[in-house]
């Protein structure tokens, strides 16, 4: 029998194929390690990440899911919660004990009850609604709040750019 | 490519120098000795070694692990760089032995260390691939033989070298490998433990439990080891800085290991005693798949008192992190034996919480209060007649949660209702028992009158009170056994400041009679004058003073016994002063105590013990006929509270 960790992600890929939210597709890059994983998200419609689609890359510890995986994403950014290297940073990807921005209850932090699929989508409303408030990518933060014309207009070349059409 | 054309260069280099040599010697022995007298052509054949211990090891790794995974590849090039940084430390502690010969053994044992990460790394990867196939198990098997054996040759060869040639750097070489043989031995073990999980037909449950002792064992070794190995170094060399990074990562993760030993221990211990087992109705109830790990409950699954279900195994993992509900994320930790209702529990912990600065302050007996010394003496008896009665009926009824936030817990009203026989009259007002509780909404108009506003006793709530014995669990019942403890130890405190507060008062009487005794007749002899700690610390108790004085106003030996008071209560100023504030702790710690009946067994031996002590302290060092006196008043004095109690 595999570690319970090995089967948990085994049945949640089982459960996203089957059953795979709109506009999210994830699953593991090499089949003999469940342990990575590949998402593709495509960006939330009515917004300015609309028609992207932006890869990103789940990278789970040998404890899940007590403890999160990390998430980052593998194009360009920019947004105000996802750091320049393309890490992403969510209340429910942090451990309870830790906060790195020392603002997040500990309601909405991770417990093993989420999932990836959960995730994903909490990804998907972040890239809706970005959360200004916390600083991962300082610059786009301020830009979100004062300047939205110039955000859009910087979301829209990496829209493109996901895309391959520039 | 670069490899490769690196490889090639050098070999190109060797070839020539060799070549160089026979060229110019025409015979073998002749151009041996020209290459070892050259030193461009040592160079050379150096970095031909150099390439040759790559390409072996290259070699090696193809056999032993095949294609590195990129995770592996990374770790190892960050531990060989830390390697590298360090083998460059010891080579300055060991420049005297710097020779071919011991550089040649340093990177031999960089090699090992390499494939004892890889071999670490594999087999953690059985965790997380579905696919084992039998060339791995091959694999690391033989690898893990080849690695045991090469350190157990190593180990051996340092301790002889260093037995017949004495301390040299080969004691580096020893411990460096001894350390590697731990290793091995901890991969070895995990092996077997990944194994006998992945060939049984079920979950195997205890399996973190087994990785946790072996971390702990294998991290006591190490530790150990380094520690000798760090002494025998200062002692023959000097300190040894390349050893520190490592001593201080192996102390870090041995600590860590403890630390989620004494979790797991906890998290057990709790799963055990807590949570009942969740019935097989209630799993056919409920979904049955466990949230945690996403499988079906058949068995072994445990209930939090917020309903939630979960399989024992997967709760007992994750309380070693939390002690939260997965789900709800309810603190369980805070909510004792009740299960009916967890919701409601929670509703009610909040209610309280929110109601706790409602109630009036209770009023404390340590701080002088003048509606409870004996001012309004009558007001007492009142006072502890009406809040006994109403709540009487009340204690062991579980369910019915006290609304008071600042009462004490429900098992205290059957204590004090229970050994206090109605009124107790007399002014006396340190053991007064905790205050009962009483239905919400009645106690308050009575509360009120009596007590002006006093600052609240408790910096913080007390605990919440346990709706009844008979649903605690052992484990409570002995905390709150040791809680009571605390409440007796405190409360011997208290008995103690009170005797010298007693002392105290009676100096101060002695005073009084003293210079009445003075003012009519001119034939008594003065008494020398008290310190002004006693006389301050007396007033407010000014009505065990008059019971004491009655006592003392009877005694023959009056002027003597003042004097020794003033001789004692000099002595000890400090511990005069502070006896004013110490049964506010008391009170607030007896109030945690006092939650269930067993206190009341507990606290008649606890005021047992406590006379005897007291007549213990007064007995030494006093005079026959004083501690004559003493006794009568000590009888006097703890005759009193306990009944009281």
């Amino acid at each position: 029998m595999a570690g319970s960790a090995l089967r948990r992600l085994m049945a949640e890929y089982k459960q996203l194929t089957l059953n795979p939210p709109e506009g999210i597709i994830a699953g593991p890059i090499n089949e003999e390690n469940f342990f990575e994983w590949e998402a593709l998200i495509t960006g939330p419609e009515g917004t300015c990440f609309e028609g992207g689609v932006f890869p990103a890359k789940l990278v789970f510890p040998s404890d899940y899911p007590l403890s999160p995986p990390k998430m980052q994403f593998t194009c360009e950014m920019f947004h105000p919660n996802i750091y320049a290297d393309g890490r992403v940073c969510i209340s429910i990807l942090h451990a309870p004990g830790d906060d790195p921005m020392g603002y997040e209850s500990s309601a909405e932090r991770w417990s093993p009850v989420q999932s990836v699929e959960k995730i994903l989508l909490s990804v998907v409303s972040m890239l809706a609604e970005p959360n200004d408030e916390s600083g991962a990518n300082v610059d786009a933060a301020k830009m979100w709040r004062e300047d939205r014309a110039e955000f859009n207009r910087i979301a829209e070349k990496i829209v493109r750019k996901t895309l391959g059409l520039s | 490519m670069r490899a490769a054309s690196i490889t090639f260069i050098s070999l190109a280099l060797t070839t020539a120098v060799v070549g160089n040599a026979f060229y110019n010697k025409k015979q073998f022995y002749p151009s041996v000795v020209y290459i070892t007298k050259s030193n461009p052509s040592m160079a050379v054949i150096y970095i031909q070694a150099l390439v040759v211990v790559v390409l072996i090891g290259k070699l090696m790794q193809k056999v032993f692990f095949g294609q590195l995974r990129a995770a592996e590849f990374e770790h190892l090039a960050d531990r060989s760089w830390y390697a590298v940084t360090e083998t460059c430390l010891a080579f300055t502690l060991f420049r005297d032995d710097f020779a071919p010969r011991f550089v040649a053994q340093f990177i031999l044992l960089l090699f090992l260390k390499a494939f004892h990460w890889l071999a670490e790394d594999r087999v953690d990867f059985m965790e997380r691939s579905p696919i084992i196939s039998w060339l791995f198990h091959l694999r690391v098997i033989s690898l893990m033989f080849v690695l045991s054996l090469l350190d157990l040759y190593f180990v051996n060869h340092a301790y002889l070298s260093t037995v017949s040639g004495g301390a040299s750097a080969q004691i580096v070489f020893g411990f460096e490998y001894m350390i590697l043989l731990m290793i091995v031995l901890n991969i070895a073990i995990k092996y077997v433990l990944h194994t006998i999980d992945l060939n049984s037909d079920n979950p195997w449950d205890n399996k973190a439990v087994f990785l946790l002792y072996t971390e702990v064992v294998m991290g006591m070794f190490k530790v150990v080891l380094y520690v000798t190995f760090l002494i025998i170094m200062v002692r023959i060399f000097t300190l040894p800085l390349f050893l520190f990074r490592p001593m201080y990562y192996t102390l870090r993760s041995f600590r860590k290991a403890i630390n989620d030993v004494i979790l797991s221990r906890r998290a057990i211990r709790n799963m055990n005693t807590l949570y009942p087992d969740a019935t097989p109705e209630e799993l056919s109830a409920a979904d049955n798949v466990c949230i945690i790990c996403r499988e079906e409950m058949h068995s072994a699954s445990k209930k939090l008192p917020c309903n939630h279900i979960f399989h024992t195994s997967c709760l007992r993992s994750w309380f070693q992190r939390q002690q939260t509900c997965p789900t709800c994320r309810l603190n369980i930790l805070r909510i004792p034996g009740d299960r009916n209702t967890g919701a409601n529990q929670a509703a009610n912990a909040e209610a309280q919480a929110q109601h706790a600065p409602d109630v009036p302050p209770v009023p404390h007996p340590g701080l002088p209060n003048p509606f409870m010394n004996g001012v309004f003496p009558g007001m007492f008896p009142f006072w502890q007649q009406q809040f006994n009665q109403p709540p009487a009926g009340q204690p062991g009824q579980p369910g019915q949660p006290n609304s008071g936030g600042q009462q004490p817990p429900t098992g205290a009203t059957g204590a004090a209702t229970g050994t206090v026989p109605g009124a107790q009259p007399g002014p006396i007002v340190m053991p007064v028992p905790p205050f009962p509780p009483m239905p919400p909404g009645f106690g308050l108009p009575f509360f009120c009158p009596p007590f002006p506003p006093a600052p609240p006793p408790f910096a913080v709530p007390p605990p919440m009170p346990p709706p009844g014995l008979a649903t605690l669990s052992e484990e409570e019942l002995r905390r709150l056994e040791s809680a009571a403890r605390d409440g007796v130890a405190a409360r011997l405190q208290c008995l103690q400041n009170i005797q010298q507060l007693l002392d105290a008062a009676v100096l101060l009487m002695q005073q009084y009679s003293n210079a009445a005794a003075a003012a009519s007749a001119a034939t008594v002899t003065p008494v020398p004058s008290s310190p002004p700690s006693s006389s301050s610390a007396a007033p407010p108790d000014s009505g065990v003073a008059t019971t004491s004085t009655t006592v003392n106003s009877a005694s023959p030996v009056v002027t003597s016994n003042a004097t020794q008071n003033s001789a004692r209560s000099e002595d000890r100023p400090t511990s005069v002063s502070p006896s004013s504030e110490t049964p506010s702790s008391s009170r607030s710690k007896e109030d945690t105590g006092n939650s269930s009946d067993l206190t009341t067994s507990v606290r008649s031996d606890g005021s047992g013990s406590s006379s005897s002590s007291i007549n213990q302290t007064v007995t030494s060092a006093l005079s026959p006929e004083q501690d004559e006196i003493r006794r009568r008043r000590l009888q006097k004095f703890t005759g009193i509270p306990e009944p009281m109690d």
